[in-house]
């Protein structure tokens, strides 16, 4: 009952709050909105037991990705209300899109019930009482080691080229050099001298 | 699964008496204002505020795309994180297979980590 | 098999993961200077990855469980993958040069772009294939925005990335009805579910696994983004586009095809039936107006994407094996044409790109011209050339099966391409010299025009025996 209760609750909310990402004026509101529609995604994932998953979609999604959306639309220096104007003008693009995805979706639901999902003759059968995140980790590290080590390379990928995209060395800057400091004793930089009165500095 | 779902009930629960109580602390004096006729809003104290002045500029300030590489670093690095919970978790059944497995693929990013230090992607100034 | 067995099955791969790490810490701390070590350095780890994918451990087989395979296949797609991937690294210092010195980031990027594509040549599961495929793709986005202060070459990283992740999540989308349906995502659970019918859940799975398939060898109609990517990237950039992940998502396309898909071949039929026409006569039609070499060496790889598409039609291991032979001749034209275009600068050393600026090269750079118009006859697949014996093979092939009638209307669609390669022939021929280009002062770069130009010169009928056995070794594989 109260989970019957949750995932309306949850599914109501993930779609009202797409709906006011895409229709939200201000670009920053609409990152907001489509934080709360990834929460409410992430109720809807334990609602089916996929616990890990929702963890990952609060972490990554609502910590990193949404974060990373929000400095995105800071960066771009555009003026949003006069990309609203051609709004009219872009209309039955729009409505031909809306027309392919809703063509798309009711093909989705025919396709759904025109064949049973035979998740029983899957190589890899869920355990009986063994959560979830753990009958993941099994596989993860051992079957499929293959592919999670490649996933680490495109991570890596992923690193190189936002340093060599975005980065650039500025001139000018004074950066911090530990080794420097530690390496700076007392007797390079100061100078005990036994100053005689009356005679001018050296410096 | 219900079974899983059900061992969340507290937290869910919890939410929805946190929800329930904010909104009503937010609305109820809103309502009260509205309803005693003291809510008086007025252009000068709808302004943000700002130290006193009159706001400078819009408020939606262009970002350095230095902020676009560290965000980078940070998604990566906790992916990188969320890989370590269900290897925590199996690592008694999948031994020393597993563990290897592991610290392969942090050797990849720490080297990957060890570059950007190298770089310099990670200082600000 | 255990995981030791299994990884000394994935060597070639491996040695490329550890040789990038490696190099990759030389570019941290050495710096840019270590370019032309890191250079060569990748182009000779390429080498040793392709020896190690000719003569896998233990003679080849299945890894990790049927995730990754190392068979003959894999080893003709790998050799020729890490053969263009050793030839784009290489001629890249001397075109980045003009501008600042070469980061050495871009070898290191064509490494790890080429072990995704190792990945998906011997992609026994849809998680490898996806893996493989980002890896690569990834790789791609950032190197053909790798002059980032170039306008056209950021503008060519953004389009190829958007568009790209789109097709990506078509892919994804396809690979997961296909797990949904059918319960598992190795091939060859993938295809025994096929074998009991295909349902329209499958179906549809298949379709949009084909599209995002085709989206990434640029077949159309999903070869919109491949004119402006091949376009605004830097030339050595470019070149590998047109020949490293077109191979390897090529041998992708034909393994999950005939692996994978193998008892709905009548389902994938058509539509490799519909994409090999379209590119063909997109490819071709589209080309005649352009005036920039580039972009007309970009409808030229969708035209010749048709054409190999024609050998997948036949389904049998003949037309695979044409598939394969396709792929191999057509690496050394592209690769050889590019190598052209990349001589093309002003006295200034500024790259030029029109078509115009080729006008009587013949006169003023006689050996140059001779070789770009060998790969131009060859890429049109007039008799002499080397171009045309994969062309026949696709179609006889094709007319092996019955289907001679799209053979005959494949031969038609030939001869429309034939007249752009033919009008740039042309233009350096018997037109009116224009201002002579800068003289060459590579040695490396003259040497692998030579090569190439032997290869598809009729010298290169010679190799008709030995390419024509490990292509079909290659293609009996799969079956």
């Amino acid at each position: 009952m109260i989970q019957t209760i949750a995932f309306y609750l949850f599914a109501t909310l993930v779609i009202a709050s797409a709906a006011l990402t895409i229709v939200a004026r201000n670009p920053v509101h609409s990152v907001l909105w489509l934080i709360l529609s990834f929460f409410n995604a992430a109720g809807l994932m334990v609602l089916v037991g996929a616990e890990f998953i929702a963890m990952l979609l609060v972490i990554v999604y609502v910590g990193a990705v949404a974060v990373l959306f929000l400095f995105v639309v800071m960066m771009l220096d555009i003026d949003f209300a006069e990309l609203r104007a051609g709004y009219a003008q872009y209309l039955p693009f729009g409505v031909l899109l809306v027309l392919v995805l809703s063509a798309e979706m009711i093909f989705a639901v025919s396709a759904w019930s025109a064949g049973g999902i035979a998740l029983s003759a899957s190589v890899a059968p869920v355990p009986e009482g063994v959560p979830n995140i753990e009958a993941l980790g099994t596989l993860i590290y051992t079957r499929y080691l293959f592919i999670f080590e490649g996933a680490g390379l495109v991570l890596l990928v992923a690193m190189i080229g936002a340093i060599v995209l975005t980065h650039r060395t500025r001139s000018g800057t004074r950066p911090q050099n530990v080794s420097q400091q530690v390496k700076r004793r007392p007797q390079d930089a100061v100078r005990k001298i036994d100053q005689p009165v009356g005679q001018g500095m050296d410096l | 699964m219900a079974s899983v779902a059900a061992g969340y009930l507290p937290i869910l629960l919890f939410l929805g008496v946190a929800l329930a109580l904010s909104t009503a602390f937010v609305l109820l004096p809103m309502l009260v204002s509205k309803a005693t006729g003291s809510s008086n809003p007025y252009a000068d104290k709808l302004a943000e505020y700002e130290c006193g002045f009159p706001a400078f500029e819009d408020s939606r300030a262009q970002f350095d795309v230095r902020f676009y590489l560290v965000a980078i670093l940070f998604i990566i690095f906790d992916l990188e994180a969320a890989f370590l919970y269900p290897w925590a978790v199996s690592l008694g059944a999948i031994g020393f297979g597993g563990w290897l497995a592991m610290m392969i693929f942090l050797a990849e990013l720490t080297l990957g980590f060890v570059y950007a230090w190298k770089k310099g992607a990670l200082e600000w100034e | 098999m255990s995981n030791t067995a299994s990884l000394l099955l994935t060597l070639p791969e491996l040695i490329l993961s550890v040789g990038s790490l490696a190099l990759l810490m030389v570019a941290a701390f050495v710096g840019d200077s270590a370019t032309r070590a890191v250079t060569w350095a990748s182009a000779a780890l390429l080498g040793v990855a392709a020896l190690a994918a000719l003569f896998p451990a233990n003679g080849g087989g299945l890894a990790f469980d049927g995730l990754y395979h190392a068979d003959a296949f894999s080893a003709f797609a790998k050799l020729l993958i890490y053969i263009a991937a050793a030839v784009s690294v290489v001629v890249a210092p001397r075109f980045f040069e003009r501008a600042a010195p070469l980061r050495a980031e871009y070898p290191i990027l064509i490494l790890l772009s080429s072990i995704g594509m190792g990945m998906m040549v011997s992609a026994g599961d849809m998680l490898t294939l996806y893996v493989g495929l980002e890896l690569q793709s990834l790789a791609a986005y950032v190197l053909a925005s790798f002059m980032r202060r170039d306008s056209r070459s950021a503008e060519a990283g953004l389009k190829y990335f958007v568009l790209g992740a789109l097709a990506s999540g078509i892919l994804l989308y396809g690979i997961s009805l296909v797990y949904g349906f059918t319960g598992t995502t190795l091939f060859s659970g993938v295809a025994r579910a096929f074998g009991d019918g295909l349902s329209t859940g499958e179906l549809f799975g298949l379709v949009f696994v084909m599209a995002g398939l085709a989206f990434k060898i640029s077949a159309v109609p999903f070869h919109m983004w491949t004119p402006d990517v091949y376009e605004g990237a830097p030339t050595p950039v470019t070149a590998f586009f047109a020949s490293a992940p077109k191979v390897a998502a090529m041998a992708l396309l034909v393994r999950v095809a005939v692996e994978a898909m193998g008892p709905a071949s009548s389902a994938w039929q058509q539509i490799v039936i519909f994409s090999a026409l379209a590119s063909t006569i997109l490819g071709g039609v589209a080309a005649i107006g352009q005036t920039n070499i580039k972009r007309l060496l970009a409808y030229s790889s969708i035209n010749n994407v048709g054409f190999a598409l024609f050998g997948l039609v036949a389904g049998t291991a003949e037309g695979v094996a044409a598939v394969m032979t396709y792929m191999a001749v057509y690496v050394a034209m592209t690769l050889g044409s590019f190598l052209c275009v990349l001589q093309m600068r002003n006295a200034a050393g500024e790259p030029i790109e029109t078509i115009e600026s080729l006008s009587g090269l013949s006169r003023t750079r006689p050996a140059l011209a001779a070789a770009f118009a060998m790969f131009m006859f060859s890429l049109a697949g007039i008799p002499p050339l080397f171009g045309f014996w994969p062309k026949f093979l696709v179609f006889d092939a094709v007319v092996g099966v019955g289907l001679w009638p799209l053979a005959m209307v494949g031969i038609a669609t030939s001869v429309i391409g034939a007249f752009y390669y033919l009008k740039i022939v042309k233009t350096m021929y018997f037109d009116e010299p224009a201002p002579a280009y800068a003289p060459v002062t590579s040695y490396t770069e003259g040497t692998l025009i030579a090569v190439s130009a032997l290869f598809v010169s009729p010298l290169g009928y010679l190799a008709i025996p030995a390419l024509g056995a490990a292509s079909l070794a290659a293609a009996r594989s799969l079956f």
